[in-house]
């Protein structure tokens, strides 16, 4: 059924869809309403779901730490200091392999104070072993809530999904919501590889010594090099039973472009328009929207970049003293390549600026027009 | 301990780093450096409630939409929960720590809709045929008496009581008016009384054609006469026509017999009687004022029916003293001083002091006197020793006299309801024990209910059940985090218009709905209910259930004495204590 619902609503539905069992959440603004959508279904009694109302981020992550272990399918929400203030459970939840699903709403970290759209408060999570999948609007949202369940369920590794705020998280769209009946053969429950059980108690997430500690960080790696195939997978049976896909990355424009634009999240819409008004006259334009940024989508990347000559990439977000993250994942990726093509780093739109279609605009031209970057980071919309 | 893991391959190893074996091996408990255990409280109500009234657990089995077990639970101590539940003064609701919370439980609501109920199910009583060989005489058919003849009766002992009016009840009967005690309810909570057994014989009048003499073939004598003297109020004129005592008056319209009375009345007096009485003759069509020495604060009359009175139209006129009663063409011209507030006297309550020539005349055609009742000693046996006006009782009830024992308001100035039916208790636990040979004394400080001087029978009978620690819990030691705000179920009253038409019942009965509504909001302080916080919250699984149902006992193998369910407990029911060592 088709309904024109926020990006909160979207994620709301997504976990109702999904059946999980235990909700934690400790409310700030701009996901407030994803939870208050939740508790309210809840306290109607038409949703069965647990709710608890923890005094902190840090707690909502504890708590769904401790009921993912019990077995329970579990969700939280959180934005900007929120995520910030969970970051010791974060890796708790990736260290104990519980697939826990977190949705954060985009948002900078203060001060100065700021609750707009901005990338730093999930990219510094980036070495919790998360998964990380971003969103480009509300209908992806649904859909990369009920898909990230399967993966976490099956990689046995914690997701978070992130939209940007305002941009999707208060903007209504048209989405099309499965009925649980569609939903319910496609993701079955969730069932632990160590059940909790009174009558035979075991200790869980025990010390483990130099003599192990090692391996079970080894453990957690090749999990993660397994997420792209289970991801493939998970994502090609929800095109088959859904008509809805959207992979690791997107290649979009031109075939055999010698530019490509590299985006995440919404900045991704209003790049398709650039990409394609710019192709229409002529320019040999392509885009690239990352979806998924852990585990890091190389062996994809170098599929779509194949013949480029230079990579554009638009970051929402600062690593002050390097610049952009995704630019820094990109060259990394890049340096073992025997094709590596230079990489133009931009940086707009920190703290929820519009990045308009003439920036994207600019930022490709200035990409076509030069041979390597005149600079480490390239300010997009900066007033010098 | 087990040895070392040693894995020689990632492997082999497990995803998670979680214990290979089962960990039943390691007793946490042997860390404990305390111990909890479950330890029930005892409740501020019932240690208020003079009847001593098991309020927490009868409230539970409301809550649990079992009102046959409240019924039960209610008749264990008092025979009396559908008259309670309506003239009770409820000392509980004034201690409910919900009071602190938001507005307390409004339990004497509850207590009458478990009555009313139960009365509305037509449940016949169980009668008792076995009877023990000592007979006991009961003087007094009110509160007291009744009380002690009913607990004497589930003793199993023949009881004969004697009652100087033509039907049985005195105070309840004679002193409360039908619009707040209705005439049915009182019958049927008597009849239930005498189904055990118990005979009324009415019209014996002690000293009159019922002497002291025709007793002796009893065992024990248990007086609960009351208090039926009015007290004058010493000024000449007292004694002139058109003048009469509040009691008296009081009695006629309760026994519904013709009064009469002119249109503008005064009555004097600050208590429950002079409320008593200015109600009803306003529900006689009459103009009714109230004069009483002191002002508002000081009036010993309960504060609802104050507020009723005035609602009915009843003028108050405080700091007023009558001094003289004149007599003009047939109206009475009352003269009076004005009052001040001086000092506080033994009381507690601040001394009225006369305003020099402030002399006032007062007009009406009847003035009514209820400044107290006082006890008439002339019938009682001699010997019996009395003091401040009462009689004098020892700690059980007993009189100097071997085998007399007295109560009510005959023996006590805490004259409500809920005292008489707690102190014939008390005296039926104490006659039972003159009769077994016991230390009725000691059998009492058994039963307190805290520090006393409510008491439980049913402990008395029961030594075993339910045991409860003296100990009252206090709001502080509540948690109060898993309490939500709520509102007190208010009975609905009629109109005030309505109330004036005659003598029918003020407030009515709570429903269903809004009595469990009301259960539900009990704090059951210092007595577990099966939340089951504790289960939840038990980091070592240690609270153990039975089935479905918790069995509040802790597994002291692996219950490290964290104190999490002794914290988490939101109503005190959990004992945190330092383990010996």
């Amino acid at each position: 059924m088709k309904r024109v619902i926020t990006g909160n609503q979207a994620v709301a539905y997504g976990v109702i869809l999904s059946r999980v069992e235990v909700i934690s959440a400790y409310p700030i603004t701009p996901q407030t309403t994803i939870v208050e959508e939740l508790s309210e279904l809840i306290a109607s009694g038409r949703l069965n779901t647990r709710f608890l109302k923890v005094e902190s981020e840090h707690s909502a992550m504890a708590a769904l730490v401790g009921a993912s272990t019990g077995g329970a399918r579990t969700f939280t929400a959180t934005s900007s200091h929120g995520l910030a203030y969970m970051h010791e459970m974060l890796h708790w939840a990736s260290g104990a392999r519980l697939p826990i699903v977190l949705v954060n709403v985009n948002r900078a970290l203060g001060p100065p104070w700021n609750i707009w759209s901005d990338q730093s408060d999930s990219l510094s999570q980036r070495d919790t072993g998360w998964i990380q999948l971003y969103c480009e609007n509300n209908q992806e949202v649904l859909d990369t809530i009920l898909q990230a369940y399967r993966i976490a369920e099956t990689v046995r590794l914690p997701v978070m999904i992130v939209l940007d705020a305002f941009v999707l998280s208060h903007t209504s769209e048209p989405v099309e919501v499965p009925g649980m009946e569609e939903v319910d053969p496609f993701l079955p429950p969730y069932c632990p590889d160590y059940p909790m059980d009174t009558q035979e108690p075991r200790s869980y997430s025990v010390i483990a010594t130099p003599e192990h500690f090692f391996e079970f960080r080894y453990k957690i790696q090749r999990a993660m090099e397994e997420v792209p195939g289970v991801a493939k997978k998970v994502d090609d049976e929800f095109r088959a039973r859904f008509g809805r896909g959207y992979g690791a990355i997107e290649r979009y424009g031109k075939e055999e472009a010698e530019v490509l634009l590299m985006t995440s999240g919404t900045v991704t819409s209003t790049s398709r328009i650039v990409v394609k008004k710019l192709m229409e006259k002529g320019l040999s334009v392509a885009g690239i929207k990352i979806k998924r940024f852990r585990p890091f989508p190389s062996e994809e990347i170098f599929e779509a970049i194949k013949g480029a000559k230079k990579l554009a990439v638009i970051d929402r977000n600062l690593s002050a003293g390097v610049g952009g993250i995704f630019t820094q994942e990109l060259r990394a990726s890049l340096y073992s390549r025997e094709e590596r093509p230079p990489v133009f780093g931009f940086i707009s739109g920190l703290g929820g600026r519009d990045i308009t279609p003439e920036l994207i605009e600019e930022a490709v031209q200035y990409t076509l027009d030069h041979h390597r970057p005149e600079e480490e980071i390239l300010w997009l919309g900066l007033k010098r | 301990m087990s040895k070392q893991l040693q894995f020689k391959s990632v492997s082999k190893m497990p995803e998670i780093a979680v214990s290979m074996g089962l960990m039943e091996w390691n007793r946490t408990g042997a860390w404990r450096t305390q111990r909890p255990f479950y330890e029930d409280k005892t409740p501020p109500c019932s240690a208020a409630c003079p009847v001593g009234n098991d309020i927490v657990s009868f409230i539970q089995k409301i809550a649990q939409k079992d009102f046959e077990g409240a019924w039960t639970i209610l008749k264990e101590e008092n025979p009396f929960p559908g008259i309670c539940g309506r003239v009770c003064f409820h000392p509980c609701e004034s201690k409910c720590n919900r009071g602190s919370f938001d507005e307390p439980i409004a339990i004497h609501a509850l207590e009458r809709f478990v009555a009313d109920f139960i009365a509305a199910q037509h449940k016949k009583i169980e009668q008792r045929v076995e009877k023990g060989r000592e007979r006991i005489a009961i003087v007094g058919s009110g509160p007291a008496g009744l009380s002690c003849a009913y607990h004497l009766a589930k003793l199993h002992y023949p009881v004969t009581v004697f009652e100087s009016f033509s039907q049985p009840g005195g105070m309840l009967r004679l002193g409360i008016p039908s619009y707040r005690l209705p005439r049915d309810v009182l019958d049927r909570e008597i009849l239930n009384i005498e189904a055990l057994g118990v005979e009324i014989r009415r019209g014996c009048t002690l000293g009159e054609n019922l002497k002291l003499d025709d007793l002796k073939e009893y065992q024990a004598l248990f007086i609960a006469i009351g208090a039926g003297r009015s007290r004058s109020l010493q000024i000449p004129g007292e004694k002139g026509k058109g003048i009469r005592n509040g009691l008296d008056l009081l009695k006629k319209i309760n026994v519904r017999k013709r009064v009469n009375l002119g249109e503008k009345i005064a009555i004097i007096g600050g208590g429950n009687t002079a409320i008593d009485v200015a109600r009803s003759v306003i529900r006689l069509g009459k103009k009714a004022t109230l004069l009483y020495r002191r002002s508002r604060e000081e009036m010993p009359a309960f504060e609802e029916e104050i507020l009723e009175a005035l609602e009915e139209g009843v003028k108050m006129r405080y700091l007023v003293n009558p001094i003289h009663i004149h007599q003009k063409d047939g109206l009475k011209r009352l003269e009076c001083l004005r009052m001040e507030l001086g000092e506080k006297d033994e009381s507690g309550r601040r001394r009225p002091v006369p305003i020099p020539d402030s002399n006032f005349f007062i007009e009406v055609e009847n003035i009514i006197i209820a400044a107290g009742e006082e006890i008439e000693f002339s019938s009682l046996p001699r010997g019996i020793e009395r003091k401040e006006g009462i009689v004098l009782t020892r700690r059980d009830g007993s009189t100097g006299i071997k085998g007399v024992f007295a109560g009510g308001d005959l023996a006590s100035n805490q004259r409500t309801v809920a005292h008489a039916i707690g102190s014939g208790k008390k005296a039926a636990m104490a006659i039972d024990c003159h009769f077994k040979g016991g230390n009725s004394e000691e059998a009492i400080r058994q039963v307190l209910i805290g520090e006393g001087p409510s008491l439980t029978i049913f402990r008395y009978l029961h030594p075993d059940e339910r045991p409860m620690d003296s100990h009252i819990v206090t709001f502080e030691e509540l948690n109060t985090d898993y309490f939500e705000p709520s509102k007190r179920q208010r009975e609905s009253k009629s109109s005030v218009k309505e109330r004036k038409k005659g003598l029918e019942e003020v407030t009515s009965t709570l429903g269903e709905t809004a009595a469990l509504e009301e259960a539900g909001r009990c704090f059951s302080c210092g007595t577990c209910n099966g939340c089951e916080n504790c289960y939840v919250f038990c980091p070592d699984a240690s609270i153990l259930k039975e089935g479905d149902v918790l069995s509040r006992r802790v597994n002291y193998d692996f219950c490290k004495g964290c104190g999490i369910c002794f914290t988490e407990c939101p109503r005190g029911a959990i004992t945190l204590e330092e383990e010996a060592r």
